[in-house]
């Protein structure tokens, strides 16, 4: 567990200084600024205006963030030849994933948090108030983010960045999608009935920690919906970066 | 001492990279590990160091096998090409390095300077390893293979890429560490350094080890180099 926390923060502290990231957050910095001018154009919804389109901008800019530092993660370290370093240590493969997984998400917290900051600041100058329920739905675009982690990381075990680009940006849109293909599912014939449900089960449920419209609209979540989303993604990550795991043991370095 | 017994690795099933490899070297010694390009010498490092399984035979670090943490403990290994994580800095990468170990975690900023003092790379501790040369690339990662202090050492390429003064210096280090007692084990094209400081050398062609021996032994009344390129050519 030491060593896994060892190349967590190593992982941390080498995705954080990347000046790829440090533009991407500036730009989404702008962009929550920009919505007072956004909001402004509103008829007496100025407020309404900002915390929508601000809450959307942290997750696009967190999505984007979260993409583009973990497409590469494992894929560098083992094309890089830096793996030799680790596993020549005591470290297990197992270290390396966890470690990477932590390192990364800790990286898009972070970065995440200090975009809620920009936007709760934004919000009480604009003359709302301090948009307490929106900390709620940035934690569960958190866990979100890490489930697409976890993801990343697996897809970087065995294929190209760009590859694992896509193959996320895919299970991003069916997971955003799985409650409506549920529902289809009900009303199918027999065979494609089980794919569906299958492919509900097998694929993240994303809309799980898509709380960002009720919030806009003051309508607060309970804890117990909230805490059952958290459980779900932590189920997921673990299974996930097991898996991830499984297969960078069977890598040949 | 290090005991590898009949040791073979196949890539995709077909390719031999090692086959049927065995090598004794006594502890405290110096070995140097030849071969030309592609001859299974960095193949064989890394199942030494546990990167890497064999798909048959043994390999013995000590008393134990190098896949477990007691032997990694004491084990230290820098790969050819070192590449780092570029963002950190060179102090930075070799206290993840030493932390990465049981008995070396916590060492204190003075203590990983003194490392860094040892390869002359202390100047550039605070700079960000992207803006080294490639020879500052290798002297830090001949830093992180002894920030344990291992008992044994394993090099891949030690000497590549530094230009003569360099070379001397980890030449120099190597000649330390040697006589501190370690075990130390090298691959090399440089045949005049591995001359100048291996007690045993062992070399391996299209997989399989071709002789182990004494230095003096294999050359006869050649160079090193000579005698290695006639071997090499006669096959």
């Amino acid at each position: 567990m030491k060593n896994t926390l060892v190349i967590a923060k190593s992982t941390f502290r080498q995705t954080i200084r990347d000046k790829i990231l440090y533009g991407i957050v500036v730009f989404a910095l702008i962009f929550l600024g920009s919505t007072v001018v956004l909001g402004s154009l509103s008829l007496g919804e100025e407020v309404f205006v900002i915390r929508n389109l601000g809450l959307a901008g942290i997750y696009i800019f967190g999505l984007i963030i979260t993409i583009f530092l973990g497409a590469t993660i494992v894929y560098d370290e083992v094309e890089k030849r830096t793996t030799y370093f680790l596993l020549s240590k005591p470290v297990s493969r197992a270290d390396v994933v966890m470690g990477k997984f932590l390192g990364l998400l800790a990286a898009v917290s972070i970065t995440t948090l200090l975009m809620l900051g920009a936007y709760l600041l934004t919000v009480v100058l604009s003359g709302g108030n301090f948009d307490y329920l929106s900390i709620g739905a940035v934690f569960l675009q958190i866990m979100e983010m890490a489930v697409l982690i976890a993801i990343l990381i697996l897809f970087s075990v065995f294929t190209t960045p760009l590859a694992a680009t896509i193959y996320t940006i895919l299970i991003l849109y069916i997971g955003h999608l799985l409650p409506l293909i549920k529902q289809y599912a009900l009303n199918s014939g027999l065979v494609a009935k089980y794919i569906l449900t299958a492919v509900y089960y097998i694929f993240p449920n994303l809309e799980k920690f898509d709380i960002r419209n009720l919030i806009v609209h003051q309508i607060q979540v309970s804890f117990k919906e909230s805490a059952i989303s958290v459980g779900y993604a932590v189920i997921y990550v673990v299974l996930v970066v097991y898996l991830a795991q499984l297969l960078l043991n069977k890598k040949e370095l | 001492m290090i005991l590898i017994k009949n040791i073979s690795k196949t890539y995709d099933g077909i390719t031999n990279a090692v086959d049927n490899l065995s090598l004794t070297i006594q502890s405290g010694s110096v070995f140097g590990f030849l071969g030309p390009n592609g001859a299974g010498k960095t193949t064989a490092i890394k199942m030494l160091v546990g990167i890497n399984t064999p798909d048959a035979g043994s390999i013995m670090i000590g008393d134990e096998s190098p896949l477990a943490v007691s032997t990694r403990e004491n084990i230290g290994f820098m790969p050819e090409e070192p590449h780092f994580y570029d963002q950190l800095t060179g102090l930075e990468f070799l206290e993840f390095s030493s932390d990465l170990f049981k008995n070396s975690r916590g060492k204190s900023k003075t203590e990983l300077e003194e490392i860094l003092k040892k390869v002359n790379i202390y100047e550039a501790r605070h700079s960000k390893i992207r803006t080294y040369s490639k020879g500052m690339k290798q002297r830090l990662g001949f830093a992180q293979a002894i920030v344990n202090d291992p008992t044994y050492i394993f090099l891949d390429e030690p000497l590549e890429g530094l230009d003569p003064i360099g070379r001397r210096e980890i030449k120099k280090i190597i000649e330390t560490i040697k006589e501190e007692g370690k075990t130390i084990f090298f691959n090399s094209h440089i045949l005049a350094d591995v001359e100048a400081l291996c007690d045993q050398i062992g070399i391996i062609h299209k997989g399989r080890l071709i002789y182990s021996g004494p230095v003096n032994q294999f050359r006869k009344d050649m160079s090193l180099e000579d005698q290695f390129v006639k071997t090499i050519k006669s096959l």
